[in-house]
């Protein structure tokens, strides 16, 4: 039986509690407070220390999902749980200013975590057709982070369905990276 | 749209005589601060080098935590938060009705008990000067 942490950031309202609460098959531990700053993202509530949820894949694979606040003031609870993933479901919120580089911020401050296991991108709220859409997603990171191999995907965090072909996705993709590291450690001098 | 409570000169009038009032009550008390239920320093007195909206955020975690390991323990939400260390203990609680807490540290040698019902006062007195919140504030729908 494998186990699995897998990490949901990125910035605020980008669906990172919707995310786990579509996927997990346990009651969440959620820890949302009224939003006080509902001019900048207007939302009832923000996440202040964590999310956790569970899920099982296949037949034996248990992931457990922790989800951060996205607001940086919290970023003390990033460094908490951070250590203990092994990948990272990354959400950008597409309607919000400065998408992209928000994402690409997000990315290097989770750096670790795509070092340590693997990250993906999911971009979210691409229904609402106000931001950029996927390709300038894909665009940038090629452009600004090349050394990074991080796919990039839509996605409905209301939607478990998509969000089970995403989880699946990454872990398809850290086990992959896994079997593939100490080889490449062995040719290594 | 409701101004934001933190940058609301009423509640931050209110807050700042209120934890005057518990440092005279309690000489002991080395910080304190309300903060609104998300973690945004409302007001703050201190005698001691602390950065204020860290404090404020993390006071929000663990209130949030707290509420959670309730919930998980079917006691419900916490009344009050305790943590103590050699150097000061940590006493937190929320101002009833209203989306926001009291978090105060106290140096080592107070007793918990008066501290706590310092703190406990406090939270009241407040709560007696503001008007009622607004239920949609209070709203967290966590479980
Ligand atoms: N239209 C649309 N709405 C979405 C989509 N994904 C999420 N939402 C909504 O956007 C909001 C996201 O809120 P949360 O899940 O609280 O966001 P979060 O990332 O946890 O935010 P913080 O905890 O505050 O950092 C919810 O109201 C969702 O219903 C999407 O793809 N399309
Ligand atoms: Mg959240």
């Amino acid at each position: 039986m494998a186990e699995h942490v897998i990490l949901f950031a990125g910035p605020m309202g980008a669906g990172k509690t919707t995310a786990i609460r579509s996927l997990s098959e346990i009651e969440v531990v959620s820890t949302e407070a009224a939003n006080s700053e509902r001019h900048v993202v207007d939302k009832a509530t923000t996440t202040v220390a964590l999310d956790y949820g569970e899920i099982t894949l296949g037949d034996d694979d248990k992931v457990r999902l922790y989800g951060v606040p996205g607001q940086k003031r919290f970023d003390f609870m990033w460094a908490i749980l951070k250590k203990r993933a092994r990948g990272m479901i990354m959400l950008v919120n597409d309607d919000a200013p400065d998408a992209v580089q928000t994402m690409i911020e997000y990315l290097d401050d989770f750096r670790d975590l795509y070092e340590r296991g693997g990250v993906i991108v999911g971009v979210s709220r691409t229904d609402l057709g106000v931001g950029p859409g996927l390709a300038a997603y894909s665009a940038a990171l090629q452009a600004q982070r090349p050394d990074l191999i991080v796919p990039v995907f839509t996605v409905d965090p209301r939607d478990a369905g998509q969000m089970r072909t995403v989880l699946m996705t990454l872990i398809a993709n850290i086990e992959m990276r896994a079997m593939l590291a100490p080889a490449a450690e062995a040719v290594a001098p | 749209m409701n101004q934001p409570i933190h940058q609301d000169q009423f509640v931050i009038g209110e807050g700042h005589a209120a934890l005057s009032g518990m440092c005279e009550l309690a000489p002991s008390t080395i910080y304190a601060a309300l903060l609104t239920d998300d973690g945004f320093d409302i007001v703050h007195v201190s005698r001691t080098q602390t950065e204020a909206s860290r404090f404020a955020s993390m006071s929000s975690s663990i209130q949030a935590l707290s509420d959670a390991v309730g919930h998980e323990l079917r006691i419900g939400d916490s009344e009050y938060v305790i943590m103590g260390s050699a150097q000061g203990h940590v006493i937190q609680l929320r101002i009833p009705g209203q989306p926001i807490v009291l978090a105060a540290l106290f140096q080592p040698h107070e007793t918990l008990g008066k501290a706590l019902s310092t703190a406990r006062l406090t939270a009241e007195r407040l709560a007696q000067r503001l008007p009622a919140a607004a239920s949609a504030a209070m709203a967290a729908p966590n479980f």
